[in-house]
C-alpha cells in the first residue's frame, strides 16, 4: 500500500509538533512554517494532501492554496480556520481552491477522516487521469489501425482492378465469350468488395468524426455524387436524371455526412432499377430555406415491399436476392441522426421509391 | 498561368508494389503520351536518379506518378526532398500522387503542397491520367 504523504503548513511551531505527534505513525509527514516554505517543499516532493492554517504572516492559507492550485493541481487542499475568517473561506470554496475546511482547534478523528477522504479523491482523480491517457492511446492506435487496414485491404484490391483495366486496354477482356464472362465476374466481385470496405470505413468515420460546418452547394454535391456512382455502376448510362435544386439561401452543414447520406441514396436508386424498364428515371429535388433543406429522391425502380419498409434502416438487413452489405441505409440513418435530420420513405413494389430527407440548416 | 510544356519525354513511376509498377506502366503506355516510362521501386532510388540527372536534358520534361504509402520513405517524404530541387528543374517536372485510400489527412496534405498537381485514386484510370496530362502539357 502507498504511504499517504501529507504536508502541514502552520506558522506556530507548537501546532506543527502536535500534528506530527498525532499522525506520524499513519502518514509520511512534511511540515512548513510559511507559505513560501510549503511551496519549496512541493517543488521537490510529490505530496497527496496539503493542510494549511489560514492565518499566517506573509501569505495566508487561501493565498497559498491559490498558488498551489495553479502550480501543483494534484494534491488535495484542506484549510484550517477560525470562525472569523468566513469571508475569505466562502470565496476560496466557491473558486474551488479548497477541498474542505476544518475549524480550529482541530480534533484528531475529524482531521484524520478528512485526510483519508482527501486521499481517496486524490487517488480517484489520478486513476481517472491514467484511464483517460490509456483511452486516448487506444483511440489513437485504433485510428492508425483503421488507416492501415483500409490501405492494406484496398491496395491489393486496387491492383486487381488495375489488372482488369489493363486487360480491357489490351483487348484480352473481350477475346472470347467465356473470357468476357469471367473477367466481368471478377470485376464485379472486386467492385463489391471495394464497396464493402468503403462503406464499413464510412460507418466507422461517421461514428467518430466530429461535425464540421461548411457551406453546402447542393447542386454541386448532387452532380458530383451522380458522376461518381454512374462510374461505379455499369449500365447506369441509360438512366435519366432530373435534378431540380432550389437553393436561394445559404446552407451550412456537415458536407462529409451529407455526402454519405445522399451518396448512399443515389447509389441505391441507381442499383435497384428494373432491368426491363425502358425509361429509367431518377428525380432529385432540393428545397433550401433558412431552417432546413428538404431533399427528395424518387426513382421508378423495383420498389420495396411494405413488410420490409420499416426494416430497411436496420443494420445488415437486405432484401433477398439483392447484392449489397445491408449497411447502406443503416449508415444513412446513423449519419442523419448525427445531423439531427429526418428521413421518410414511401414505396410501391414495381413502380418505385421516394425518399424524403430533412437536414437542419445551421446558417 | 505558366505556359504548358510540350509532350513529356519521360514518365517516372514510383511505387513499392511491383504489381502496381507493372499495371500502371501498362496503362500509361496505352495513353501513348510518353516517349519513355521509367519505374522505381522506392522513393530513394527515384530521388537518386533525379539528382544524378539534374543537367541531363533528356530527362525533361517529365511527369512523376508517386505512390503515397511506401515503407521507409513515403510519398510525402519524397516531396520534402523533391521540393528542394532548383527552380529550373521544377519548371519541367510535375508530380501526380497516387493513393489507394481516400483518407482526409492525405487529401489535406496534398492540397497544401503546390508542387503536387493532382491526387488520383488507385486503380489508375486511363482517362484520368490522360486528362491530367492534357491539362499539364500541350500534346502534339
Amino acid at each position: 500500500m502507498t504511504i499517504i504523504k501529507v504536508l502541514y503548513v502552520d506558522d506556530e511551531e507548537n501546532n506543527l509538533s502536535s500534528f506530527k505527534a498525532n499522525f506520524r505513525r499513519l502518514y509520511e509527514i512534511y511540515t512548513a512554517n510559511s507559505g513560501a516554505a510549503a511551496l519549496d517543499i512541493l517543488s521537490q516532493t510529490e505530496v497527496h494532501v496539503v493542510i494549511s492554517d489560514q492565518r499566517m504572516p506573509g501569505m495566508t492559507g487561501v493565498e497559498l492554496f491559490k498558488k498551489v492550485k495553479k502550480l501543483y493541481p494534484e494534491p488535495i487542499r484542506i484549510l484550517l480556520t477560525g470562525y472569523t475568517d468566513i469571508q475569505a473561506l466562502a470565496e476560496a470554496i466557491n473558486d474551488g481552491d479548497i477541498y474542505r475546511y476544518i475549524t480550529k482547534p482541530w480534533n484528531e478523528i475529524e482531521l484524520n477522516n478528512s485526510i483519508q477522504n482527501a486521499y481517496d479523491v486524490f487517488r480517484t482523480r489520478r486513476e481517472l487521469k491514467e484511464k483517460l491517457a490509456e483511452l486516448q492511446k487506444t483511440n489513437d492506435e485504433l485510428n492508425r489501425f483503421i488507416y492501415s487496414i483500409s490501405h492494406e485491404l484496398r491496395a491489393p484490391l486496387a491492383s486487381a482492378l488495375g489488372v482488369i483495366n489493363l486487360a480491357k486496354l489490351d483487348n484480352i477482356y473481350n477475346e472470347s465469350e467465356k473470357g468476357n464472362e469471367y473477367w466481368s465476374l471478377m470485376e464485379e466481385c472486386c467492385n463489391r468488395l471495394d464497396y464493402n470496405i468503403t462503406s464499413t470505413l464510412q460507418y466507422y468515420k461517421n461514428s467518430r468524426y466530429s461535425e464540421v460546418k461548411e457551406d453546402v452547394d447542393f447542386n454541386k454535391v448532387i452532380h458530383d455524387l451522380i458522376a461518381i456512382h454512374k462510374l461505379a455502376n455499369t449500365g447506369s448510362e441509360q438512366i435519366k436524371f432530373e435534378i431540380n435544386v432550389d437553393q436561394p439561401e445559404k446552407f451550412v452543414g456537415d458536407v462529409f455526412r451529407i455526402e454519405i447520406i445522399l451518396g448512399n441514396l443515389i447509389s441505391n436508386a441507381i442499383k435497384y432499377q428494373k432491368p426491363e424498364e425502358e425509361n429509367k428515371l431518377i428525380q432529385i429535388d432540393v428545397k433550401v430555406n433558412r431552417l432546413v433543406a428538404v431533399v427528395t429522391i424518387i426513382d421508378n425502380g423495383l420498389g420495396i415491399l411494405n413488410d420490409h419498409l420499416n426494416r430497411i434502416f436496420n443494420q445488415f438487413f437486405r432484401v433477398h436476392n439483392q447484392k449489397g452489405t445491408g449497411l447502406g441505409l443503416f449508415i444513412v440513418r446513423e449519419a442523419l441522426a448525427k445531423l439531427e435530420g429526418k428521413i421518410s420513405v414511401e414505396s410501391v413494389v414495381d413502380s418505385g421509391t421516394k425518399f424524403t430527407i430533412r437536414i437542419p440548416n445551421s446558417a | 498561368m505558366p505556359l504548358k510544356a510540350h509532350t513529356p519525354n519521360l514518365l517516372i513511376i514510383v511505387d513499392d508494389s511491383s504489381f502496381d509498377l507493372r499495371i500502371n506502366s501498362g496503362i500509361a503506355s496505352h495513353t501513348k503520351l510518353f516517349k519513355q516510362i521509367l519505374c522505381f521501386p522506392s522513393a530513394e532510388e527515384a530521388l537518386d536518379f533525379l539528382s544524378e540527372n539534374l543537367d541531363n536534358r533528356e530527362v525533361f520534361p517529365h511527369l512523376i506518378l508517386l505512390d503515397i504509402q511506401m515503407p521507409s520513405m513515403n510519398g510525402f517524404d519524397f516531396m520534402k526532398r523533391y521540393n528542394k530541387f532548383p527552380d529550373s528543374f521544377m519548371e519541367q517536372s510535375d508530380v501526380i500522387m497516387l493513393s489507394s485510400t481516400d483518407d482526409l489527412v492525405d487529401i489535406t496534405k496534398v492540397d497544401v503542397d503546390k508542387n503536387i498537381k493532382r491526387l488520383l485514386k488507385k486503380p489508375l484510370q486511363i482517362e484520368e491520367l490522360k486528362g491530367a496530362a492534357q491539362e499539364l502539357y500541350t500534346i502534339d
